[in-house]
């Protein structure tokens, strides 16, 4: 028998876990809300910490979903939950009965116009990370014109009580350290700095990664966050920060600077756990059965989750995510759904 | 009646009023006399205390201030208004202003008009010696009429004492139905009344249905008016002929005894020491400590009315109630240093319960003096004031950077090499931008486009950064720190040359009017300048048909009362909605910098409750004149919670020149 399993987000995580389930036989729906697939990671560049190209790891990723039905610039229009099942309506004019619902709608970047002090869409030179990953991409941006000195900004919307951000994205060190070494490769004139609170280099490679940037790079790291930025009149910025090692106030000229905007929780996701009837916790993503033993388990029976849906992730882990949840789905799937007369009972004592 | 006319034959001239007792004294005397004795000694000591605890220029200040007749004038004015008639609650809550000053009037006319009466009809009683202190508050049980022999005088005082003592029973009526549905008075929260309040109020409740029902149990024996009259007629015909009214005076005396003994430790001591906060607030003797001397007349002036609790933007949430500044006062007065310091620390600073305070008190000033007990003692490192060169004289005419050149292996020539503004040559205009509007950059452009646009010569005062106005400080109680910073920045502005003074932040603006003391400089906020060079044709703006509510930052309105130049100057470019709340009731936007201790769910709910009662009118746009006010409502808006329309958020330079 062939179960149909729902994968709301064709981002990464959605991806990994359709090419899964798919090999394991299920009859697999993929609705992305978008033209097209694959998230946040199409508009990427390279990854850290090895830069390898996010084509190629997208690449791969949509290889593997070979027979998975997928539907884009689609979204749910209603669902309603049956016995056991969830009976869904797309906005394609599909409807599907589905035994397991899988939500992957990851994260949105934060809106840096929200810290005003730093201009985004007020001065001209100051760009966001994925601004600078579509110019890698592109090469084309106005702003960006051989600049001699370039700022990057950690923590914009992340660990940020004020913009009401408090988690860690734990994406953006890694990326700035990225960003700063590609700038310094693409402009080896430049002098780039780092302006962080505290790096939080965790992964494998991450450390190597850093000392690369200021070996190899020069690229210059000064702990303190940015206070304000103001503009020049030939439209330089001037940025003023506090150096919390050397306990000084400090301020510097830049041709350019670089707002790492952290993951927010998805607003399309949002909405789609209200139609759905999910938790959320105080920081806005979705609440998990067990943060430790069920991490890809809803609060509600079929209902799994997977990737930064349920908080922030690198790449390795939305994928590793991802592959639990189809482990997860499966063995719901075979243990606990096709018991029709214990299923309640069952999902009391297994959910 | 009874017929008394045989006792009185044989006096020849045969007077209205007879002194019925000749001791002029009975027991029931006692509790009243003992309780009012005991609150007027601790009122004499506590005054004494208090006189020895101001500084002795304050004393002398407020001794001349008594003498001086404009002041004098001022204060009759203001104890009538404000003691007597509640005329402040009476503006914003009548039914409320009816019930204060039904009681506060009502009663301070019976006990004047008890006086007159002795004065009038038995003068020696009002001999201390003799029985004063209780004799014309009890008169009506020591006197006989003469029934054959009342005069229109008396009976003219008998209407009168029957009507105030009815004007209170209505009084005291609306006040017990205030104590459990206190919403229709107007207020949705009332004070917690502690051990002493309830003994005080519940004998205040009591004692004057006990007046009336001691006086009309002897009025047939003392006289009565409309109401009395007929309540001793009704009482005679429940009871018979002989009326026992020993038992009704015993138990009023006993009601004012423990009203006079509960006092001192009971929001009701305000009724005497509001009058002392008055004399002393405009004598202009202010407090330098939260709890001694001045304040110590303030914090009991405080009435524990509970209008603070509604004006608090921190009682969106039932939890912040403990926070409000009566209970402030209340752990003020009884020492509890732990709570004190929690409370004070939480305050956003808004200045709405002192602007609604029908007694002037000033909490929010206390809460400063109270952080400075405990702020004011941590060490700083000004270093960076003399590095900057701030402190050094300038070359007239130039404005100095005050951020020293860039460490940390930035090279000096990091920073442009017009790191010096050159101020206009015949000096005009200085434009300070301060901390808060740096970080609203779109403030900044916005009003260097309307300085262009009505061709006004300015100097950019802070352009590469400056120095802290001191405000922040000084709400955390940091006095002696903001000294510093106030000093260096007020060089700065002096050798600058300027003529005016134009800030963007209403933060800045309040502390440069009241603390710089800039000779010759007129400082205005930008609201006022803006508006200014719109009314004098300067500033060509066009009127559109956007609908847009002001927001009154409270920095500038209640804290600086500056409330009409920012609505004429946005009136001329667009359709100005009313908010629910404004002018000195708008509402804290949430952000204010004043709150060392509120965490940012608690400062988002505000903002909420803030949003909601702008957006009553249905504006379009939300004008705010601080950038403080700009950020969090741009935040707020953003997040966009509870909202049901659209709305854009602007500042006040934004929506002039757009």
């Amino acid at each position: 028998m062939k179960n149909n399993i729902l994968i709301i987000g064709g981002g990464p995580a959605g991806l990994e876990a359709s090419a899964q389930l798919q090999r394991m036989g299920y009859n697999v729906i993929l609705i992305e809300r978008s033209p097209k697939l694959g998230g946040h990671l199409a508009k990427w560049d390279r990854l850290f910490p090895d830069r390898v190209p996010a084509d190629e790891v997208l690449r791969s990723l949509l290889d593997a979903t070979e027979g998975v039905k997928c539907f884009t610039d689609t979204d749910i229009r209603a669902i309603n939950r049956l016995d056991k099942s969830y009976n869904v309506r797309l906005t394609n004019g599909i409807t599907v009965l589905s035994d397991a619902v899988l939500v992957a709608s990851g994260f949105d970047l934060f809106n840096a116009v929200r810290k005003e002090e730093y201009g985004y869409g007020i001065y001209n030179q100051v760009m966001t990370n994925a601004d600078l990953e579509a110019y890698f991409r592109t090469g084309e941006d106005r702003r960006i014109e051989n600049p001699r000195k370039v700022g990057f900004v950690h923590c914009v919307g992340s660990r940020d009580e004020k913009a009401g951000c408090r988690s860690c994205s734990k994406v953006c060190c890694a990326t700035a350290v990225k960003q700063a070494i590609e700038m310094k490769q693409a402009f080896p004139e430049a002098e780039v700095f780092c302006f962080y609170m505290d790096l939080r280099l965790f992964g494998r490679h991450y450390e190597d990664l850093y000392l690369e940037a200021q070996k190899e790079y020069g690229v210059r790291f000064i702990r303190g966050r940015v206070a304000e930025v103001s503009e020049n009149f030939d439209g330089t910025l001037l940025v003023k920060a506090e150096d919390t090692v050397a306990s000084k106030p400090l301020k510097v000229t830049l041709d350019l600077l670089v707002l790492m905007a952290g993951m927010r929780p998805s607003a399309s996701g949002k909405a789609l756990g209200e139609l759905l009837g999910m938790n959320v916790e105080d920081d806005g993503y979705f609440a998990v059965r067990s943060g430790i033993a069920a991490g890809q388990r809803s609060q509600q029976p079929g209902i799994f989750l997977a990737g930064a849906a349920t908080g922030p992730k690198t790449l390795p882990e939305t994928l590793a995510d991802a592959r639990a949840a189809a482990m997860e789905v499966d063995r719901y799937l075979t243990e606990v759904f096709p018991d029709a007369r214990n299923y309640k009972q069952l999902v009391k004592e297994r959910w | 009646m009874t017929p008394l006319s045989y006792l009185l034959a044989a006096q020849a001239e045969v007077p209205e009023v007879i002194d019925r007792i000749p001791s002029g004294f009975s027991y029931f005397v006692i509790p009243f006399t003992v309780g009012v004795a005991f609150m007027f000694c601790w009122l004499g000591v506590g005054l004494i205390r208090l006189l020895a605890d101001i500084p002795k220029e304050d004393r002398i200040k407020f001794g001349k201030s008594l003498f001086i007749p404009k002041v004098a004038l001022k204060n009759i004015k203001e104890l009538f208004c404000d003691c007597l008639f509640h005329v402040k609650i009476w503006q914003r809550k009548p039914l409320l202003g009816y019930m204060h000053s039904a009681i506060a009037f009502g009663w301070f006319m019976i006990i004047i008009l008890g006086h007159i009466e002795v004065a009038l009809f038995v003068p020696a009683r009002l001999n201390v010696t003799r029985g004063g202190l209780f004799y014309p508050i009890f008169y009506r049980y020591f006197v006989w009429m003469n029934p054959g022999h009342t005069t229109l005088r008396g009976s003219f005082f008998f209407f009168l004492m029957d009507f105030f003592l009815l004007y209170i029973l209505s009084g005291i009526a609306l006040a017990i139905f205030k104590r459990f549905r206190s919403i229709v008075l107007g207020m949705r929260h009332t004070t917690k009344p502690s051990f002493a309040d309830r003994v005080a109020l519940y004998s205040l409740w009591m004692i004057f249905p006990l007046r009336l029902l001691a006086e009309s149990f002897t009025a047939d024996l003392s006289g009565g008016s409309f109401l009395t009259i007929p309540v001793n007629q009704f009482w005679h015909f429940l009871f018979g002929d002989k009326l026992w009214f020993m038992p009704c005076w015993w138990a009023y005396s006993i009601c004012l005894g423990l009203f006079f003994a509960a006092m001192p430790f009971s929001r009701y001591m305000h009724i005497l020491t509001e009058v002392l906060w008055i004399l002393l607030r405009n004598a202009g003797v202010k407090p330098n400590h939260p709890r001694k001397g001045v304040a110590e007349a303030e914090i009991y002036a405080c009435s524990s009315c509970g209008l603070c609790l509604d004006a608090c933007p921190m009682n969106v949430q039932k939890k912040n109630l403990k926070y409000s500044s009566v209970y402030f006062i209340r752990f003020l007065r009884r020492h509890n240093e732990k709570k004190i310091n929690a409370i004070a620390d939480k305050c956003l600073m808004c200045d709405k319960c002192h602007a609604l305070c029908p007694v002037g008190v000033d909490a929010p000033a206390l809460r400063r003096a109270q952080r400075a007990t405990v702020n004011n003692t941590m060490p700083y490192n000004y270093a960076y004031l003399d590095a900057s060169g701030s402190v050094q004289p300038s070359e007239p005419g130039r404005v100095h950077s005050r951020f020293a050149a860039a460490e940390n292996g930035l090279s000096p020539e990091s920073a442009p090499a017009d790191s010096t503004q050159p101020c206009h040559a015949n000096p005009g205009v200085l434009y300070f931008a301060g901390c808060m509007t740096h970080l609203t950059p779109r403030i900044i452009k916005s009003v260097e486009k309307v300085f262009k646009a009505a061709g006004v010569e300015y100097a950019f005062a802070d352009r590469e950064g400056g120095i802290c106005c001191g405000r922040p400080l000084m709400l955390a109680g940091r006095t002696d720190a903001a000294a510093k910073v106030i000093e260096a920045n007020k060089q700065m502005i002096e050798a600058s040359g300027c003529k005016t003074l134009v800030l963007s932040c209403p933060i800045c603006y309040k502390i440069f009017k009241e603390e710089y003391h800039l000779e010759g400089i007129n400082v205005v906020h930008y609201t006022q300048f803006i508006n200014e060079l719109i009314a004098a044709g300067r500033l060509d703006v066009k009127k559109t048909d956007e609908k847009i509510v002001y927001h009154d930052p409270c920095e500038l309105g209640r804290g600086c009362g500056v409330y009409l130049e920012p609505r004429a100057a946005l009136s001329q470019v667009g359709t100005l909605v009313k908010a629910s709340k404004e002018y000195d009731e708008s509402i804290c936007c949430g952000g204010s910098l004043g709150s060392l201790t509120l965490d940012t769910h608690d400062r988002a709910k505000i903002s909420q409750a803030s949003l909601q009662a702008l957006l009553s009118g249905n504006p379009e746009t939300i004008v705010t004149a601080c950038p403080l006010c700009l950020k969090t409502f741009s935040e707020a808006v953003s997040r966009g919670e509870n909202l049901e329309q659209h709305v854009k958020v602007k500042d006040f330079a934004e929506a002039i020149c757009p």
